[in-house]
């Protein structure tokens, strides 16, 4: 009884002895390494500070208000109120239309992109013949159909007309592949399955968009296939020791480990779609900018779609963090 | 000992200076081709390597295709597209397009200024952003979170969304916003005989200065995921190396330009690629920042040369061709580029290493 009290509080004593002198030297060092962060930082903070968060309140500003261009130069600004969101949704003919096509397209596409890059990355992730090749044409699309040659192909024509091969779309939107699904009766085997029209369209959608989704799901392929070289090979070998077959393998094993790439490629995907020079909302909106006076109008739109897009970030970061397996790293 | 191994050595064969050929028990070269080959599993195994060399090729064609068919109509000759038997490749090659363009619309000056903004916007990005990125790897302070969520907020915001603003912000340049910046405080802000400067706002538009405030503040196009993946990248670079370098007496920033710079070189490449080629073919900003009377760029020679602009049947398509004609202009010096370095660019993101 009267032992164990001094014997615990010795080791409090141990134990609060070193902490009493360490304060001092790591608080000062967590300054030291706090200010050495904040100096990395300090390009990002100042552009950030000067530049960045002025135009976005400016943005902001500008949604709510009437803008003039003064003769002298420099401009002036009547406050508004919410006319212009009014405008924009309410007496734009075509605003929400576009909109809401838009935000059922973009629904459309992330899963399609996703399970698309994951299905390819899976596939060049074996050593094989030409892997190399492969992937350098795979990765093509990111850095030359990007910006402009993307705005010049949004308006082309021509592929329909040029194409001898036929049976594949082009981006030129029109293709030959209905044609097959239509010669094939996809439909109407579908129809026989009793799935239902909506997956019939889908599929069928996801088929004649297939160069639209190739070119977009470039960068989503190189981080699954960085993710699927993170994967520790002793973890397939002990699973085929085990005696798993090539399936069980990818749903068991490969599957989980690169789920919170797939949380990563699904928000990418949402960004990079809606940021995109070819997406249809964003068109919209670059035509009403273009059109004179009314680039307020525009700016309004735009922070309507970036919040319906925000909101469409949080739900799938919500929906896929629920089912993500973290491996427990040390 | 030794006499053991002799014994079990395999025969050598013959030898010279770097071949060494020995001759040792095998199992016999038909049975090895049985045992690989003509199980059901092997025959599988083949289906499956056909399937997926099939698939592969067919997704290459179609990602080809679409750069093919623009080679193929740049060299068509203006007939070529009234006939319908043309269909992949030109009758009548010509360079007559090529010649109407580059004469034109002043390519090589658009090439040139084109080249040196994007160039010098993509190294201030990829040092900056690896700077950036740096401070958020390894060190943890105070709001660093916050911060870095104001990256991916960059990244997140749509360009488009800002498109009236930062035209604004350019063409009134100022330190602060709306009213109250800093130039107009000083110079129009107060009564004019304590002016200090003699203007109220500085038109930066027509510059290259937009777009290179921009890389320096970390704000330029897609600088987020620059910095993200730098981040990434120096996350995976073990910490013993800086505490080593601290120990002989370096500063955080001497280690980092003497440390970490050099083993960063093949990343760095990688971002500097990205940042160059996504500059390269940029339309936004340089519409934004850049009327006709500023420097020539890339986007406006996309145009229809006017010896060639006449009214024929073939017209639509033809002018379709010589603005895709004026877009592989555009891209020549980027397949270059990529065909030399396309290895860093597809090993970059993979070793960066986005995992979560």
């Amino acid at each position: 009884m009267t032992n164990t009290p001094t014997i615990k509080q010795s080791a409090a004593k141990k134990q609060s002895a070193p902490k009493k002198e360490a304060p001092r030297k790591i608080i000062s060092l967590d300054k030291k390494k706090a200010r050495a962060g904040w100096l990395f930082v300090l390009p990002f903070v100042i552009g950030f500070l000067v530049i960045y968060l002025p135009v976005i309140i400016d943005s902001i500003r500008y949604s709510f208000c009437e803008i003039k261009t003064l003769q002298g130069g420099g401009f002036r600004l009547n406050f508004v109120g919410l006319e212009n969101y009014k405008e924009a949704l309410t007496e734009d003919p075509d605003f929400v239309r576009i909109l809401i096509s838009g935000i059922k397209q973009l629904v459309f596409d992330i899963p399609a992109i996703v399970i698309f890059s994951l299905f390819m990355a899976v596939l060049l992730n074996k050593k094989m013949f030409g892997r190399a090749a492969f992937r350098a044409i795979f990765f093509v699309p990111v850095i030359l159909s990007t910006g402009l040659i993307a705005s010049i192909d949004a308006s082309n024509i021509f592929n329909s007309h040029m194409d001898g091969i036929g049976g594949i779309d082009d981006g030129s939107g029109s293709s030959g592949v209905t044609e097959i699904v239509e010669m094939a009766d996809i439909s109407w085997l579908f129809s026989n399955m009793a799935i239902g029209t909506e997956l019939m369209t889908y599929v069928t959608d996801v088929v004649n968009n297939i160069y639209n989704i190739i070119n977009r799901s470039g960068v989503q392929m190189l981080i699954f296939l960085a993710g699927l070289q993170s994967i520790s090979p002793a973890i397939y070998e002990s699973a085929s020791i085990d005696g798993a077959t090539g399936w069980e393998t990818f749903w068991k094993i490969t599957f989980p480990m690169v789920s919170p790439m797939i949380l990563v490629n699904a928000i990418y995907t949402v960004i990079d779609s809606f940021t995109a020079e070819s997406n249809s909302v964003m068109q919209y909106i670059d035509q009403v900018y273009q059109k004179g006076g009314q680039q307020v109008v525009s700016t309004a739109m735009s922070w309507v779609y970036f919040i319906i897009v925000l909101l469409m970030i949080g739900l799938v970061s919500g929906l896929l963090s629920a089912y993500i397996f973290y491996q427990k790293r040390d | 000992m030794n006499a053991q191994t002799t014994e079990n050595s395999p025969k050598i064969k013959r030898e010279t200076k770097n071949k060494i050929r020995v001759e040792f028990e095998r199992t016999s070269a038909w049975t090895r081709f049985r045992l690989k080959f003509l199980t059901g599993n092997a025959f599988w195994k083949a289906l499956w390597w056909l399937f997926r060399l099939i698939l592969l090729l067919g997704i290459s064609y179609v990602i080809l295709q679409p750069f093919y068919t623009k080679i193929a109509s740049s060299f068509m000759s203006r007939e070529d597209f009234v006939d319908v038997t043309v269909k992949l490749i030109p009758k009548h090659p010509t360079l007559d397009t090529y010649k109407a363009i580059i004469a034109e619309s002043g390519y090589f000056t658009a090439l040139l200024n084109t080249a040196v903004l994007s160039v010098s916007c993509a190294l201030i990005q990829t040092i900056v952003c690896s700077l950036i990125g740096y401070g958020f790897a390894k060190y943890k302070f105070k709001g660093s979170k916050l911060l870095f969520f104001l990256v991916i907020l960059t990244m997140i915001v749509p360009h488009k969304t800002l498109h009236l603003s930062l035209f604004m912000k350019f063409s009134y340049f100022d330190i602060g916003f709306g009213d109250w910046g800093l130039l107009n405080l000083l110079g129009g802000g107060i009564s004019e005989s304590f002016r200090l400067i003699n203007i109220t706002s500085l038109s930066l538009n027509n510059s290259y200065w937009p777009l290179i405030l921009l890389s320096l503040g970390g704000l330029g196009f897609k600088n987020g995921l620059f910095i993200f993946m730098m981040r990434q990248f120096f996350r995976g670079v073990p910490d013993e190396l800086e505490e080593s370098a601290y120990i002989d007496g370096y500063g955080p920033m001497k280690t980092f330009f003497k440390i970490i710079i050099p083993i960063s070189i093949p990343m760095m490449i990688t971002v500097f690629l990205f940042a160059f080629s996504w500059q390269w073919t940029d339309s936004f900003y340089t519409t934004t920042f850049f009327t006709t009377t500023g420097p020539k760029l890339l986007p406006n020679i996309i145009m229809i040369p006017r010896s060639l602009d006449t009214d024929y049947a073939g017209k639509t398509l033809f002018e379709t061709a010589i603005r895709n004609t004026c877009g592989l202009l555009i891209l020549f010096p980027l397949i270059i580029v990529y065909l030399f370095c396309q290895r860093f660019l597809v090993q970059g993101i993979e070793r960066s290493g986005i995992v979560g």
